[in-house]
């Protein structure tokens, strides 16, 4: 069992980081003890991130003092400071290097030398195993290289590897996102271990069932600050819940006279088969009526980004049909979605969405262009005239010859919805709309969603952000590794219902 | 009407935007000048002119390659394979216009090669050039067993020789090459997806574009271009040879890239430049002969040129951000 009695491991005070326009962590404090399993739940943004970032020296905090084992961790915090300190953190991507071994991996950066010079290759093979076994990791071959190893044997190795240098504080950055039950289980041991070896664990995830399983103490974090931190005993998920939402949200969620869309046969617009993609995507099937706004809601490695992928083109399907106004289409490509009017906003807006050496206005036009030019020939004044109307409609802050890279995330954002009500679409899937993006800019992409769903065929969001489902969907479709598990109806929408089904229809094994 | 007021303010953005390079070459002809009373004559800057011709045309297709954020080595090897296929049909046959029509087409069917490996298989740009420069290269040697082909039809000449209104047909070419690809680059929508498939791939794609026929037609470009490069060469030599081109991929390369253009971001740069970056390798090595620097120290020079041009590009973006 956790110590609450004597001293705490790990002090954190006042601590305060502040980025342009977001105070990501607003005078955090808390404590934890040695063997204390804290699960930190929050929704994103919620700064669960950030605070981790601090503690591991990936970024430094504006002021505030964090003390560990008694001992001031510096202002300027940096990974090996952290590291030297006893923190490790094991992110969801894992740090690992695939092309060396596993051995190689734990003791990377302080092998065990002779003369001080050569790597002792055989005590560090040994060093290896006795870390593995401590671990129960006894199938672990010392001499694999990495990139043979399936998962959740690689994330033993990053904790073998964390475990190498006297570690005391470990932070699991959702841990399971990737994983089996069955290989979740094995995690759960291993969490367990730790704890009886006196390590304090950090454990972040969104799935309440895990949360509850594993954890002794629960902290809730909501825009940048602690809201609480509770024995895990002594609470449940509803209390937890709301401690996540807050109650006091400006926000008003739809309601049931707002949705306008006839539910039957004859208004659907979109009909998705049995979507299978052979590797993440399970048997979906939905229907989007007309006039539709669909959400999609799930937790991380929900696989809600790949469905849609696959049904605009982008990655393959290798079973099931996509239909639109009834007729069956084969998306190859995603030049062919688009050819059917079905459009697909990615949540990578810089790496996906746009193109941020050209200018706003060769962004806006680049889909379809057969509208500014005429046998090839572009016309500079269409172009022009294009790009003034989505200025003003979108309201964009910024000139047409400006490159987009020069914008801000909501600017940004605009400019990739112009270029795609630009693309004469019908039916748009609008993924993650407003990732970092400021409270006015949000409203402003709700409300173009909204009336794009009305004027035109139906709209499809993706968002893990539950106010903005419930703010702008009609329904919401609940997404669990690969499969759709759960529909929330027009009467049923609201901020509480939607986290509700996340966090346990999505976290269940039978959902 | 409107139009010719924007198109104005196009060509002028681009002469600014290459200020830097336009200053370059004016700078260096001013020194050059001064220093010898034979570089500033008429017959000289023709000269210059003529022998920026096959460089020229064929940095002109590699900017296209390097705007959609590939690279073409196999250049200078398309350049001897077409013009010793292109010659000897020439002299088999006697037609020189069936000559010139074989080069141009062998210039594509190599060029597509290059391109559908990039585009369809997914290999490296880089790598797949290396490859087919030997390839090519290799080919015309076996070809034509080692051996210039010689005695060409006289009217294989006309080219290098002949003029119109004073101006010799090479530069002609040039002009006309220049135009037909400043309008293809920045006034046609085929030239936006070249910029956006060197800009960003991935979201080309998920604009709707077909991005591997974008980078198979670029690889078609370059190797047509080199082709029409070749026949200059073949012109001016009046033979066709299967060691012509040689390292003519790196003076492209050089010329693109002293014009602003990017080797490391695609979807940066201009056809303006890779003119004016020809021109101006073409105006240095003119002056170091005529000032007699020996060939071992222009090579010093043509280095430290291209260095210095990377820095200024890198200095000018520094700048900006």
């Amino acid at each position: 069992m956790s110590t609450h009695n004597g001293k705490p491991l790990l002090e954190i005070s006042h601590v305060n980081k502040q980025y342009p326009g977001v105070k990501a962590l607003d005078d955090v404090s808390l404590s934890m003890h040695s063997g204390e399993v804290m699960a930190m739940l929050g929704e994103n943004g919620a700064g669960k991130s950030t605070l981790m970032k601090v503690l591991s020296g990936a970024i430094s905090r504006d002021s505030g003092d964090i003390l560990l084992d008694g001992r001031p961790l510096p202002m300027d915090n940096t990974p090996l400071t952290a590291r030297a300190f006893g923190i490790a953190i094991i992110y969801q991507e894992l740090s690992l290097l695939p092309q060396l071994d596993v051995a190689e991996n734990i003791f990377l950066t302080h092998e065990p030398t002779v003369l001080g010079k050569f790597i002792d290759y055989k005590k560090m093979h040994a060093m290896a195993r006795t870390q593995l076994d401590k671990l129960e990791a006894h199938d672990i071959d010392t001499h694999a290289k990495v990139e043979t190893l399936s998962l959740p044997e690689r994330q033993l190795v990053e904790i073998a590897k964390a475990l190498a240098v006297d570690c005391k504080v470990i932070i699991m950055d959702e841990p399971t996102t990737s994983l089996t039950w069955e290989e979740t289980d094995h995690l759960f041991e291993m969490v367990r271990r730790l704890k009886k070896q006196n390590v304090a664990v950090v454990y972040i995830s969104h799935r309440m069932d895990e949360v509850f399983q594993i954890s002794d103490t629960i902290a809730v974090m909501r825009d940048g600050r602690l809201i609480d931190k509770i024995p895990t005993e002594s609470t449940d998920s509803v209390k937890v819940v709301e401690l996540m939402t807050g109650k006091l949200l400006e926000h008003r969620d739809r309601r049931p006279e707002d949705c306008k869309v006839i539910y039957d046969d004859a208004h659907v617009i979109m009909e998705v088969k049995d979507a299978t993609d052979g590797k993440k995507i399970k048997n979906a099937s939905f229907k989007v009526y007309a006039n539709e706004v669909l959400g999609f809601a799930g937790l991380v490695g929900a696989q809600r980004t790949e469905l849609a992928r696959a049904i605009f083109g982008a990655d393959k399907l290798v079973r099931g049909e996509v239909s639109v106004s009834g007729r069956k289409i084969f998306n190859r490509s995603p030049k062919d979605s688009i050819k059917n009017r079905i459009g697909y906003l990615s949540e990578n807006r810089k790496e996906e969405g746009l193109n941020l050496g050209m200018t706003l206005e060769e962004n806006v036009v680049l889909i379809d262009m057969s509208k500014v030019s005429s046998r090839g020939y572009l016309s500079r004044s269409k172009i022009r005239e294009i790009f003034d109307t989505y200025k003003q409609s979108t309201r964009i802050k910024g000139t047409a010859k400006q490159l987009v890279s020069s914008l801000s995330g909501g600017n940004q954002q605009k400019v990739v919805i112009s270029k795609w009500l630009h693309s004469g679409c019908g039916l748009l899937i609008f993924d993650e709309p407003t990732r970092g993006i400021d409270v006015a800019a949000k409203a402003e992409i709700y409300q173009i969603i909204r009336r794009f769903a009305e004027e035109q065929m139906a709209a499809i969001v993706i968002s893990s952000d539950v106010r903005e489902l419930a703010d702008v969907c009609d329904r919401v479709l609940v997404m669990s590794r690969g499969e759709i598990v759960h529909e929330i109806l027009p009467d049923g929408i609201s901020q509480e219902n939607i986290l509700h089904s996340i966090v346990n229809k999505g976290g269940k094994k039978n959902g | 009407m409107d139009k010719t007021v924007e198109n104005k303010q196009g060509l002028g953005s681009l002469l600014i935007g290459k200020f830097g390079v336009i200053l370059g070459l004016v700078v260096l002809c001013a020194i050059f000048s001064v220093l010898s009373e034979a570089f500033r004559t008429p017959g000289n800057l023709r000269n210059i002119l003529i022998q920026a011709g096959t460089n020229s045309i064929i940095a002109a297709g590699m900017t296209f390659v390097v705007l959609a954020a590939g690279i073409d080595l196999s250049v200078g090897s398309i350049v001897a394979l077409s013009s010793v296929l292109g010659a000897s049909i020439m002299k088999s046959t006697g037609n020189v216009a069936l000559g010139i029509a074989v080069a141009l087409a062998v210039g594509i069917v190599l060029g597509l090669v290059n391109g559908v490996i990039v585009a369809y298989l997914d290999f490296p740009p880089f790598i797949v050039t290396l490859s087919t420069m030997w390839l090519y290269r290799g080919s015309a040697y076996v070809f034509t067993n080692g051996q210039a082909i010689v005695n060409l039809p006289d009217g294989n000449m006309a080219l290098a020789l002949g003029r119109f209104l004073g101006i010799p047909y090479i530069v002609w070419l040039i002009i006309l090459v220049y135009i037909v690809c400043f309008i293809v680059l920045s006034r046609m929508t085929f030239g936006r997806k070249v910029y956006a498939v060197g800009d960003n791939a991935e979201s080309a794609r998920l604009s709707g574009i077909n991005v591997r026929a974008v980078k198979a037609i670029v690889f078609t470009i370059s190797g047509f271009l080199a082709a029409l490069g070749g026949i200059i060469l073949m012109s001016r030599l009046n033979s066709g040879q299967p060691i012509a081109g040689q390292s003519f991929e790196m003076t492209a390369i050089a010329a693109a890239v002293i014009g602003g253009t990017s080797l490391t971001k695609g979807g940066v740069g201009s056809i303006g430049g890779t003119l004016i970056g020809a021109l101006f390798i073409s105006a240095l090595m003119n002056g170091l002969i005529i000032l007699n620097v020996s060939a071992f120290w222009q090579q010093v020079v043509m280095g430290i040129v291209v260095l210095i041009a990377i820095g200024i590009d890198r200095y000018r973006k520094s700048l900006s951000s």
